[in-house]
């Protein structure tokens, strides 16, 4: 019930507001240069991140994407598609941006290129909502540049800080040479089938008897996701930029960017490349999955596990998670497997709070000035029991325990292999990694816990500050990965809708 | 304007609404608390006797409210049972709740206890718990609340847990019921695995569920339904024995009274403890449906009802006998509820219910007329200080011994003769009968000896002199019990309904639907289940004669031996006399001694191999993965050079890998 007839390119809003607030940011910056008013800048960021939000669930409960409902909408000569999984994922990315757009009032402080960074975040926050309604090769492309290029610079925005700039220089060259991969394999796909559009490509897999390198094409988008999403043997970029990067642009990073990696490889390869008839031309891709999950979760979790930077360990844990995510496109088979997808975004959606938070939880340690490693941590529950509670929450949710979110997502991966392994029983193999993987995350999220909860505080550190926004942020994040207890119904209801509207 | 049935979860809600408050905010209230209890419990009697007028009317509630997890082949939800059964239960308990708040009123405030809002907000916990066991709707659900209130007795037991010996029980009330627990919860497993429901009542009940089991002839977990039923009943029958304290589980409630006597007298006297009855009385349809199981209920109780007499016969502490007491009034509970006398068990349990908190209350007042001293030896000549306390004792008293017309004589007749009528037929349940019959005599005694010890012949001891004066919050809950104790027999006048013809049964009318009842939870088809065959002597009018003169005339003896040994003005301790019987019934048949044997010598070093195994193997291989783990990390931490050509090429090999196997596999080169 609508009482205003929409034009059919609003359903972009959510990605328009993005990029109208970042534009808005130009502005800003254009009327008073090198600003450093926090609250407007920070304020605009956050009012345009929410609003996004806002519309976008919005539009879920109003039934937009909805085929049964108001139905999908492609729009552009099918270059744009706005269904339940774009929006879904449209959401998350909103409010990872909105978590560390609040994050960043604090960390900011004293920053010299206040404006310039909000604006990157939003830019790149655009292309990330782009890339969730990306329906063609070439616009998923054009979205992954749109949301990599910002985040270059946002790695290396501290300009006088060599970590930085040396992460921004590697993650920058290991994204370039990811992207060459990655357009290499969509002018093979395009050369054997083509089309660069999704369904039209499928319509062509085979068609022209270039199965070979259709074969190779297909491969290298498979790296080019694996790059974005940063999964083995394309993560080297991860930890370096997460350490170097200021702590709220490797949450950014962590959560948006790896749910919108996931969002175009769930897209590209239900929609362009169907199982049934790859299996035909010999190439069946769930296996890729099936291997790229298993390497990424054993290396992300088993570096993480003796790392003595905090910062360092989020990023391979982040690894981990990647692998965990990818069982969603390993699970899949030609005639079912959807639970598993609907579970991969679940883990996604919860991710996005338990990640970003964590992530955040370190930016205010970094805010403070306490240190880097587990040892620089101890006891700081004396000093800030709040944060340090959410913290736990984050870590407990990571490592999956119950009743936190984390717990329920990766119950939901697990029993949804068991089921689609009867027709992949190398999808006991992947089972069994995300079990041994989880049991050994505990180990080095527990020793985060412990070190903040059970150590004695460090000597000689001094009075912290509680920063407003960080503050609300982490509180948030913690609130939310426990909320969504209560309202996994929905996020459920949702993740499963948008999963069987793919359909492989 | 809402229904008895729409505001039944305040029944349980008002004392939850009790504790919080007080919990809160208890220390700034009126007498730290206690008119919140009051005014919830007073609140829940309506409650639960507006429910109690709407059962009479012909109504019933069977309502699932809340359900909190669902499976694809089983639900778990909270809901509300409301049957005659229930509903008299829920009066009893919000009655007997409400009389010891107020009572507590004049035994904890105004001798000036100190912690008195925990006192208060736990009460509140435990009539919260106890009202949402007894209108449970499901197996489960009475569960959580069966374990609450245990909580609740561990809690309340150790109220004055400065005194190692209170907390040392608490902890022996929690450990001993937690044993028998842990059968009750693989029971409700077992039965939730088996039928895949754990409602009590209706079409989708497990008692059905088990009925069409066992009448198809089906094979369940390879047992025949019928033994696959007796076994899950007797699992749940632990969880009965330990919060009944049967034997051999009884051992923790002579300590509980280590606990305030309000205590006592609320939870184990009349409420908690009876629990366990009530649910054997709550599922007896399923229990009607083995035999087998009924048959160890009632040697159980019969076993126990003469047990715990014999012990309570040698006690000099006055709230010992009352704890044995109470044991072997339980144990006559489950006798009825074993022969197949579902009426006999529950009305005992109601009159039990009333006649036992009398006493306990009855006792409190003599702790308070004797400055605080329990031993009877230093008591004497209260029977003129305080005329309130004595005479309504005197009503408990003749109640217990089962003394006509006092209302225990009713419901112990019952019970007998439902035990008679049966062991007629079937020979083996006279032993049971016998062991009920025996334990008239020994309750007549040590029921007498209580009261004259502590009301008759001469003060022994200075405090019994000079009693401390007990004011209106005492007398007042005293009162209402001593009517209801000489009175509470009408319900079920059976003998003189059988002699005259009368229709006065009204108890058994009630229970059996008369009036209104949940279709499968009636007295008639539980018979009908059983299919148990009686026969008399004679006629049924002469046996019943014959065993109501025979219990009677055995009540009568014990007491009458009572009067003679101890209604003397210097009287001595005849128990001496007893050689070395005395030495065994005054250390409890070493029933202590024999489980703490058993933890000490037989569990704890089973516990210590376990351990060294645990400790060794288990751990050795954890620690060995651990190890390994931490190496593997070692060595994935250096694939992260830092140089980021390493990198790339890195990158560039794990792609051509995967390349030459999928490319090789799928042929893409040829």
């Amino acid at each position: 019930m609508a009482l205003v007839q929409l034009e059919s390119w609003m359903a972009l809003a959510p990605t328009l507001l993005l990029a109208l607030s970042a534009l808005a940011l130009f502005v800003i910056d254009s009327i008073d240069p090198d600003t450093t008013n926090r609250p407007l800048l920070a304020g605009t960021a956050t009012v345009g991140s929410l609003a996004s939000l806002a519309v976008a669930v919005w539009f879920i409960t109003t039934g937009v994407g909805d085929p049964a409902r108001r139905g999908e909408l492609a729009l552009f000569g099918d270059q744009l598609i706005v269904d339940q999984m774009a929006l879904f994922f449209m959401v998350i990315v909103a409010v990872v941006t909105a978590l560390i757009s609040i994050a960043s009032y604090d960390y900011l402080r004293g920053h010299v290129y206040q404006s310039e960074y909000y604006s990157l975040v939003l830019l790149a926050a655009t292309g990330m909502s782009t890339m969730a309604t990306a329906n063609s090769l070439v616009t998923v492309f054009i979205a992954l540049e749109l949301a990599s290029l910002p985040s270059y610079a946002l790695v290396s925005i501290l300009k006088d800080n060599r970590g930085s700039v040396e992460a921004g220089l590697k993650y920058f060259l290991i994204g370039a040479l990811s992207s060459a991969i990655f357009v290499y394999g969509i002018s093979l796909v395009y050369g054997a089938t083509g089309h660069l559009q999704l369904e039209a490509v499928a319509e062509n897999v085979g068609a022209e008897g270039f199965d070979g390198l259709l074969g190779v094409g297909v491969l290298m988008v498979i790296g080019g996701v694996a790059y974005k999403t940063a999964s083995v043997p394309f993560h080297f970029w991860a930890p370096e930029a997460y350490e170097g990067a200021p702590a709220p642009i490797a949450a950014f990073l962590s959560s948006a960017s790896k749910a919108a990696g996931f969002v175009i490889a769930f897209r590209i390869f239900t929609t362009a490349f169907p199982l049934e008839a790859m299996t035909e031309i010999g190439f069946d891709w769930t296996m890729a999955f099936v291997v790229l999950a298993i390497v990424t979760m054993t290396v992300g979790n088993f570096a993480a596990a003796t790392q003595e930077n905090v910062k360092r360990m989020l990023a391979y844990s982040s690894v981990g998670h990647a692998g965990y995510a990818l069982i969603g496109l390993a699970g899949l088979a030609v005639d079912g497997g959807q639970i598993v997808l609907a579970a991969a975004m679940m883990h996604l959606f919860v991710y996005g709070f338990m990640n970003t938070g964590a992530f955040l939880f370190v930016a205010m340690a970094e805010y403070w000035g306490v240190g880097r490693t587990f040892e620089d941590y101890n006891g700081l529950s004396s000093q800030a029991p709040v944060a340090c509670g959410a913290l736990a929450v984050f870590m407990f949710s990571l490592a999956g325990v119950p009743p936190f979110g984390g717990f329920f997502s990766k119950y939901f991966l697990f029993t949804g292999i068991l089921e689609t392994a009867s027709g992949n029983p190398w999808l006991l193999a992947v089972a069994a990694a995300l079990v041994i993987n989880s049991a050994l995350s505990l180990y080095y999220y527990a020793r985060l816990v412990k070190a903040v909860w059970f150590e004695d505080p460090v000597a000689g550190r001094g009075q912290l500050t509680q920063p407003t926004g960080l503050y609300v942020a982490v509180v948030l994040a913690g609130v939310m990965t426990v909320l969504v207890l209560p309202g996994f119904g929905p996020v459920a209801d949702a993740a499963y809708a948008a999963a069987s509207a793919l359909g492989p | 304007m809402a229904t008895a049935f729409e505001l039944a979860p305040a029944i349980a809600a008002l004392p939850l609404a009790a504790f919080v408050v007080v919990l809160l905010v208890g220390d700034s209230m009126p007498k730290k608390g206690a008119f919140a209890g009051i005014i919830a419990t007073a609140g829940s009697l309506v409650l639960s006797l507006w429910a109690l007028a709407t059962v009479a009317g012909g109504e019933v509630y069977n309502q699932e409210l809340y359900e909190w997890a669902a499976g694809e082949e089983i639900a778990f939800h909270f809901g509300i049972l409301i049957d005659p059964l229930s509903a008299l239960m829920l009066v009893i308990v919000s009655l007997v709740a409400l009389l010891v708040h107020v009572f507590s009123l004049g035994y904890m405030n105004e001798e000036g206890e100190t912690g008195l809002p925990r006192y208060y907000a736990e009460l509140g916990l435990f009539t919260f718990s106890m009202l949402a066991f007894v209108y449970a709707d499901n197996l489960l659900m009475a569960f959580m609340f069966f374990e609450l209130v245990g909580l609740c007795s561990y809690l309340l037991i150790g109220f004055w847990f400065r005194t190692p010996s209170a907390s040392s029980a608490a902890k022996k009330a929690f450990l001993v019921t937690r044993f028998g627990d842990y059968f009750f919860l693989i029971g409700v497993v077992g039965i939730a695995a088996t039928f895949g429901t754990l409602s009590f009542a209706g079409e989708s009940s497990f008692v059905v569920a088990a009925e069409e089991a066992i009448s198809g002839g089906e094979t369940l977990f390879g047992f025949g339904a019928e033994t696959w039923v007796t076994i899950l009943g007797l699992l749940v029958l632990g969880g009965v024995i330990g919060k009944s304290a049967q034997f051999p589980l009884h051992t923790w409630l002579p300590d509980a009274m280590e606990g305030p006597t309000t205590v006592s007298a609320l939870i184990h006297a009349a409420t908690m403890v009876a629990a366990g009855v009530y649910l054997v009385a709550r599922m007896y349809g399923f229990y009607a449906l083995s035999p087998t199981a009924l048959a160890i209920i009632a040697f159980v109780g019969g076993f126990t009802a003469l047990f715990a007499a014999s012990m309570g016969v040698v006690k000099d502490d006055i709230k010992q006998v009352l704890a044995y007491s109470t044991i072997s009034q339980y144990g006559y509970m489950m006798l009825g509820l074993g022969v197949g006398g579902y009426v006999a068990g529950v009305f005992h349990l109601m009159n039990h219910a009333f006649f036992k908190a009398l006493l306990f209350l009855g006792a409190g007042a003599v702790i308070i007329l004797m400055h605080h001293e329990q031993d009877m030896w230093k008591m004497g000549g209260l029977k003129d200080q305080a005329p309130v306390a004595y005479y309504t004792f005197l009503a408990g008293a003749l109640a217990l011994a089962g003394i006509v017309p006092f209302s225990g004589f009713w419901s112990k007749d019952e019970v007998l003769y439902d035990a008679l009528i049966l062991g007629l037929e079937e020979p083996i349940f006279l032993i049971a009968y016998a062991m009920g019959l025996i334990a008239v005599f020994f309750t007549g005694f040590y029921t007498f000896r209580m009261v004259f010890l502590t009301f008759h012949g001469e003060p022994r001891s200075e405090a019994a002199r000079d009693p401390h004066p007990i004011g209106a919050a005492v007398k007042l809950p005293l009162i209402v019990l001593g009517v209801l104790a000489v009175v509470a027999g009408i319900v079920n006048l059976a003998p003189i309904a059988k002699l005259t013809g009368a229709e006065i049964v009204f108890l058994e009318h009630w229970l059996d639907g008369e009036y209104g009842a949940v279709e499968g939870l009636t007295y008639h088809e539980y018979h009908e289940l059983m299919g148990h065959e009686t026969s008399y002597i004679g006629s049924e009018t002469l046996t019943m004669l014959l065993g109501a003169a025979l219990s009677l005339g055995l009540a009568f003896a014990g007491a009458g031996l009572a009067w003679t040994l101890y209604n003397v003005p210097e009287p001595k301790e005849h128990t001496r006399r007893l050689g070395r019987a005395r030495e065994v019934l005054g250390n409890n048949y070493y029933q202590d001694e024999y489980q703490v044997w058993l933890a000490r010598d037989l569990t704890l070093p089973f516990s210590r191999t376990a351990d060294r195994f645990d400790q060794s193997v288990i751990d050795g291989v954890v620690n060995g993965v651990s190890s390994v783990s931490l190496f593997g990390s070692g060595r994935m931490k250096r694939l992260q050079t830092g140089v980021v050509t390493n990198y790339a090429a890195l990158l560039v090999l794990g792609f051509l890998a995967l390349l030459v196997i999928f490319g090789i596999n799928g042929g893409w080169f040829v």
